[in-house]
């Protein structure tokens, strides 16, 4: 589903270069959940952002399903985005001039769906994420738990077949993030692959995978225990 | 489209919307009524006055001290203007069009008079008027020189013959046919219409007569002239500039006066019509600015809003928006917000207009000026967008994953 070999991410400025990623190797196999763990500034958010085709990388190769995506254009890469992806972000990212339901039609419409298909879908996702009672609210007036189901719901809609998230527990208390958790292991049940990335080794390890990224790179940490210490001690 | 989710997200940013709704709306109220001034303007100085106007050189005089009769005076200046090398032809009347000051009086039908009258011009002068002018006759014939006689202030004009303008004529006589026909500008006193010439405008610029034009056959017995001569083409110049010299040769006992004292029809032309080109000028420099002030004013919000959603710009591409998609977001809204405007300014253009309809002599508005006011707007708003809407299209996708 999402292979990368060899890849790597600079970020130049005119004073220093940062490998965000260097040699970079991951596949994530159709219907994987995998959590992606490490500390903070290793590149997890950079490994996100290029697998969900939002940023383009410096070398190496990506495949996301089979397709080498280096080749492709902005349009097609919106398209990808679109049609294949939904995304799940730390700070939920709703649009705060738009209700609920405007929210999570926003990709729908990007589609060119039709207005009757449109609702039936944001109603599902709604009624899924537990907010179908909520479509009118805005962002403003619901709790941070509520947002982050609202942001799934968005991502659902779409019937996306890789979930990205990043952090998606990160601004949330315990109560509200296994709340989100138990969704996201729903909708892994159901078929979707799932790339998630956390801080939290509760939920990392409610995973079927767990990939460890330091200094831009995986590492196996079965074979490098040294490291096992040290990114504990990073989220402590 | 996706007006419906673009107008909720306005309901959001209201007042930024209604201030430049409004501005469009206020600024296509003036720009349609200043443009459509500007026309009215321009109309009235492409208007022609029925003359050949190239080749015409004007002169006012002044003669000094009481001689009794100024008349043997005129007719030595005429002759000594005639033979001018570079002139073609002269006479002397008492004023001419575009220049702004004469006589008016109302045309009858009836020798009692009555309220049927007609309002008129009156230009005397010889049987050299109308080749000078260049005014071309219709209908009927020129004056002779037998015909040609002379009053004075005491006096009040009624020749026996006259010549009219077909305007003059046709407004007297609707059922055609004024050639040979009575008419009365003094009570008691019958004029027979002996010629018509196909068009000559009175000496004013804001008549509502400014066709009705009466020819006598008269030389006004007064200190105060207007020389009119016709030069020989390429002569204009040299006329121009010796004109003054010749007549003082004849006879010092005058005043050219400093200024305006000789002109060419040009001169006259262009003094006659510079309150409406100073009008155009200042309107169109109103539109200008006001076009201008309410670009910035877009530009200027759309670019503010456009950095305010950066964030939500980026969620939107992560979430499938192609570049095109935004541009045309910022577009749309720009659309909808002057669609609104030019609504509201449509009104506020008419209620100006009738407003200014009560207040000034203005005539109303014409609907084509308000479509054009329109599609100006839209185009400048859309125009002015654009740029912002770029940039806002330019925004990475990545800006979604940045923290705020
Ligand atoms: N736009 C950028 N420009 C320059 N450096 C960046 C940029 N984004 C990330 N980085 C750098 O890349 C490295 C990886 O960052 P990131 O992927 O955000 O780490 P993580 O999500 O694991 O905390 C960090 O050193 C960070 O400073
Ligand atoms: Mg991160």
């Amino acid at each position: 589903m999402l292979k990368m070999t060899h890849l790597a991410k600079v970020y130049r400025t005119e004073v220093v270069e940062t490998y965000a990623l260097r040699d970079f190797n991951i596949d994530v196999k159709e219907g994987e959940f995998v959590a992606v763990t490490g500390p903070s500034g290793s590149g997890k958010t950079t490994f996100l952002t290029i697998a969900g085709l939002l940023e383009t990388f410096t070398g190496g190769h990506y495949h996301l399903d089979g397709v080498e995506v280096s080749q492709l254009d902005d349009n097609a890469r919106s398209r990808i985005r679109n049609e294949k992806i939904g995304f799940i972000f730390q700070a939920f990212n709703l649009i705060p001039d738009l209700n609920v339901f405007d929210n999570v039609e926003v990709p729908l419409r990007y589609r060119g769906m039709k207005a009757a298909e449109r609702k039936q879908r944001i109603m599902d996702a709604l009624e899924r994420v537990g907010l179908a009672s909520r479509a009118k609210h805005y962002p403003a007036e619901l709790s941070g738990g509520q947002q982050q189901r609202v942001a799934i719901a968005r991502a659902l809609a779409g019937s996306p077949r890789l979930l990205l998230a990043d952090e998606p527990t990160g601004n949330l208390d315990t109560q509200m993030a296994r709340g989100v958790m138990e969704l996201l292991e729903e909708i892994h049940r159901e078929g979707a692959t799932i790339v998630m990335v956390t801080h939290d080794p509760e939920l990392a390890a409610r995973a079927q995978r767990n990939v460890h990224v330091i200094d831009g790179q995986v590492v196996d940490l079965a074979e490098e225990p040294r490291f096992h210490s040290h990114a504990h001690t990073a989220h402590s | 489209m996706q007006i419906r989710p673009i107008l909720a997200a306005l309901r959001r940013h209201k007042a930024g919307t209604i201030l430049i709704a409004l501005q469009i709306a206020l600024t296509l109220a003036i720009v349609c009524n200043a443009l459509f001034i500007v026309h009215e303007r321009l109309d009235r100085v492409r208007r022609t006055t029925g003359m050949n106007e190239a080749n015409v050189v004007a002169v006012q005089n002044l003669y000094v001290g009481s001689p009794g009769t100024y008349l043997p005076l005129m007719k030595t200046d005429l002759q000594a203007l005639r033979s001018m090398p570079g002139v073609e032809d002269a006479y002397v009347t008492n004023s001419f069009p575009l220049r702004r000051g004469g006589w008016s009086t109302t045309a009858q039908r009836t020798a009692d008079g009555g309220k049927d009258g007609v309002q008129s011009a009156l230009y005397f002068g010889d049987e050299h008027a109308l080749a000078t002018l260049g005014a071309k006759l219709v209908a009927g014939r020129n004056f002779t020189s037998s015909e040609i006689a002379s009053f004075t202030r005491d006096q009040q004009p009624a020749p026996p013959q006259v010549i009219v303008t077909k305007a003059l004529a046709d407004k007297m006589f609707p059922d055609g046919n004024a050639l040979g026909k009575t008419i009365y500008y003094i009570k008691g006193r019958p004029s027979t219409i002996i010629g018509i010439v196909e068009k000559l405008t009175v000496p004013w610029i804001d008549t509502d007569f400014i066709d009705n034009v009466t020819i006598m056959p008269l030389l006004f017995d007064s200190s105060y002239q207007h020389f009119i001569l016709r030069t020989k083409p390429g002569q204009q110049d040299a006329v121009f500039k010796s004109v003054a010299n010749t007549l003082y040769g004849v006879n010092r006992m005058r005043v050219l006066p400093e200024k305006n004292g000789v002109r060419t029809f040009e001169m006259v032309r262009a003094a006659a019509y510079d309150a409406d080109r100073g009008m155009a000028l200042l309107m169109s420099i109103v539109c200008g600015v006001l076009l201008a002030i309410t670009a910035a004013g877009i530009v200027g919000l759309s670019s503010f809003w456009v950095g305010q959603r950066r964030k939500q710009i980026g969620v939107r591409r992560a979430l499938g928006a192609r570049k095109s998609d935004i541009l045309s977001y910022f577009m749309t809204e720009n659309f909808l917000i002057a669609l609104a405007g030019v609504v509201v300014g449509v009104i506020l253009a008419l209620g100006m207009n009738q407003w200014m309809l009560t207040q000034f002599e203005m005539q109303r508005l014409s609907f084509t000026y308000v479509l054009v006011g329109v599609v100006v707007l839209l185009g400048l708003g859309q125009a002015a967008v654009f740029a912002p809407a770029l940039r806002a299209s330019r925004v990475s996708p990545v800006e979604a994953t940045r923290s705020v």
